[in-house]
């Protein structure tokens, strides 16, 4: 019993959401406020996130594993919590109104509709509860359960583990994507996010039983040493266990090839649900993709930075060029998010530690500019979706037109902005490996994604006002935006600050 | 034949009976069998069911629940069944384990009793 405990304390931020997530869905049908559920989960994510970032402290010297080798807490598992659990409490305030009904504008007049910015009036006359939008309560326990597997597959050692961490997640995710059971256009994102995600999980599944067949193991050491005992690079199978692992796992960050399903799940989903999976979901295939390759084939590690090398190029420039023709701002940001997926990949394609640590600065920064852009976009409600409804924002709303501006700065990759540090590290890093055309494709690139954003930007601030205003938003959202502001510009001008917390995987 | 196939040899003998004697029925049937074709015969036939119908008729959403409910009680069962089995050589640490698994289990199913999901009406 007494190494049960020892294995349990391992995972105290995971029991931390899980147990929130029984308690809401117990108490769903009684708690109706979606302020008290938001209050609740973003509590429960900030103590999990405390609890890791005080656990990867505590054991930054030592690994610790549990579960007989398939759980282990080191720096690398505690970075991307502490980052997940972020996200997580960032999604759930700008789910504040969403959850509460659909905003329904002042109609006859086109005057904007009065509502007043204090924390306990996010019911307002103007906004309509909606009976088909699900309960809060279960909302927030699905976002919670689906950062708990996302916690365990970042800290898994095991594939199997892996797996089941990343199960957790999407299941919870296919079901987020589909909450809005009114909007036709959310079901069949669903249903389209549903039918190729259980392609992808299947592939990786059989991904896993080929690495099992060749290696006799699942757990990411003995596969290791298995494969070094019979010599690398010589047996076909495992190097087809290797692609289809990485297929399923680019299928989570929605790297080209498998990003088809991204622009329609973030077109259709509601937008706090598109932040929730562009941030943490892409962050948690990150991160388990980096493990897998650094320390279940490291031995490998050529065939993996060849193919790596190939999914970030590709999809840098297919999201940057088909982002270009976007009308629509969720698919826009997917479409961003799809070539920064493969920017942040460009730092596993050297295969060191460096090189991760490189990603992992630019999934840390990434996952905040990304939540402000989209917090920005929950902010503006219905207009915010169409991205000519952005035309005089400037005019209108001048600080919410300039937390955008830096946003997209930002994820342009513009210098006193986090964008900057994270693309410049992992471009470092691909440039020390000896990729000069892959780090030239990606700046070039970059040049390509600024027109896409700064289309945004002439919008706001060069074009005159064709909507009303936009109303006031929750004191939520501002907080959301302000963290998310806040971190954008400490990691620009800071760029240092993460690299004593971007530890590699080791084994 | 080498030596470890030897033991397949059972294996294929009785797929081959199995496919011969099914082949055999089939086509001594259609060549030796009297034909008196009918209207009603001669409709591409599965039991009981009309050949044709207009797809995408309604199901009650009922059936689905009860079905996603079986197999929260079918998951359960087949958990406990092996642990019944051991549960002496568990001692204290299977139970408490099991609780824990039982009681996770358990909230899903109270929030299905609560959501009404138990009324059949």
């Amino acid at each position: 019993m007494n190494l049960d405990i020892k294995n349990l304390a391992l995972l105290v931020p995971e029991l931390m959401l899980t147990g929130t997530a029984l308690v809401l869905i117990l108490a769903a049908r009684r708690i109706q406020k979606s302020s008290v559920v938001a209050t609740v989960t973003v509590l429960a994510a900030l103590v999990a996130a405390l609890a890791a970032g005080a656990m990867g402290w505590l054991f930054s010297g030592d690994v610790q594993t549990g579960f007989d080798g398939m759980i282990t807490v080191d720096g690398y598992s505690q970075f991307f919590k502490v980052l997940i659990a972020s996200a997580l409490a960032l999604a759930t305030l700008l789910s504040v109104r969403r959850t509460h009904g659909v905003f329904v504008p002042d109609a006859d007049s086109g005057a904007p509709a009065r509502t007043t910015g204090s924390a306990t009036s996010f019911i307002s006359p103007r906004l309509r509860i909606d009976a088909e939008h699900a309960r809060p309560a279960e909302y927030h326990a699905l976002l919670l359960l689906a950062s708990t597997g996302m916690m365990f597959a970042v800290s898994a050692l095991d594939l199997l583990t892996l797996y089941l961490g990343l199960e957790l997640m999407t299941l919870c995710s296919y079901i987020l994507v589909g909450i809005t059971v009114d909007r036709p256009t959310s079901n069949e994102a669903a249903i389209k996010y549903f039918l190729l995600g259980s392609f992808a999980s299947a592939l990786m599944l059989y991904g896993i039983s080929l690495a099992y067949g060749v290696t006799g193991a699942t757990g990411f050491e003995a596969i290791a040493s298995a494969i070094s005992a019979t010599g690398t690079g010589t047996n076909p199978i495992l190097l087809v266990a290797i692609g289809l692992l990485t297929a399923g796992l680019a299928f989570k960050i929605a790297a080209f090839p498998f990003h088809a399903w991204a622009p329609d799940a973030y077109q259709g989903a509601s937008a706090p649900v598109a932040a929730f999976l562009a941030t943490a979901s892409k962050a948690t295939g990150l991160a388990a993709l980096g493990r897998v390759c650094l320390v279940a084939f490291e031995s490998e590690a050529g065939v993996l930075s060849a193919v790596l090398a190939v999914l970030a190029g590709l999809s840098i420039i297919v999201g940057s060029i088909i982002a270009v023709s976007q009308s629509d701002m969720k698919r826009l940001l997917a479409y961003s998010s799809i070539a920064h997926a493969g920017y942040a990949l460009l730092g596993f394609i050297s295969g060191t530690p460096a090189g991760a640590s490189a990603t992992m600065t630019y999934a840390f920064l990434y996952v905040f500019m990304t939540m402000g852009a989209f917090a920005v976009v929950i902010a503006l409600g219905e207009r915010g979706e169409k991205l000519d409804s952005y035309q005089g924002l400037a005019a209108q709303r001048p600080g919410t037109a300039a937390l955008m501006l830096l946003f997209l700065l930002s994820l342009t990759g513009i210098p006193p902005t986090a964008g900057f540090t994270a693309k410049f590290v992992v471009i470092l890093s691909v440039v020390r490996s000896g990729h000069f055309a892959l780090a030239v494709l990606a700046v070039v690139c970059s040049v390509v994604t600024a027109f896409v954003y700064l289309r945004v930007v002439v919008l706001m601030y060069m074009k005159e006002p064709q909507e009303p205003a936009p109303p006031r938003f929750p004191v939520a959202v501002y907080a959301a935006l302000a963290v998310a502001a806040l971190v954008t510009m400490i990691g620009g001008i800071f760029p240092n600050i993460l690299a004593p917390w971007a530890i590699a995987p080791g084994l | 034949m080498s030596e470890q196939y030897i033991e397949y040899i059972g294996i294929a003998a009785s797929f081959l009976l199995a496919g011969g004697i099914a082949g055999a029925m089939v086509v001594l049937a259609s060549t030796l069998g009297k034909k008196k074709p009918s209207t009603v015969k001669s409709e591409p036939f599965e039991c009981g069911q009309k050949p044709f119908s207009v797809p995408g008729g309604k199901l009650a959403i009922k059936f689905y629940l009860t079905a996603i409910l079986f197999i929260l009680f079918d998951v359960e069962l087949v958990f406990l069944y092996p642990w019944a089995v051991i549960y002496r050589t568990l001692g204290m640490e299977g139970l408490v384990k099991m609780g824990i698994f039982l009681g996770i289990l358990m909230v899903g199913y109270v929030y299905a009793w609560d959501n009404g999901a138990l009324k059949w009406q």
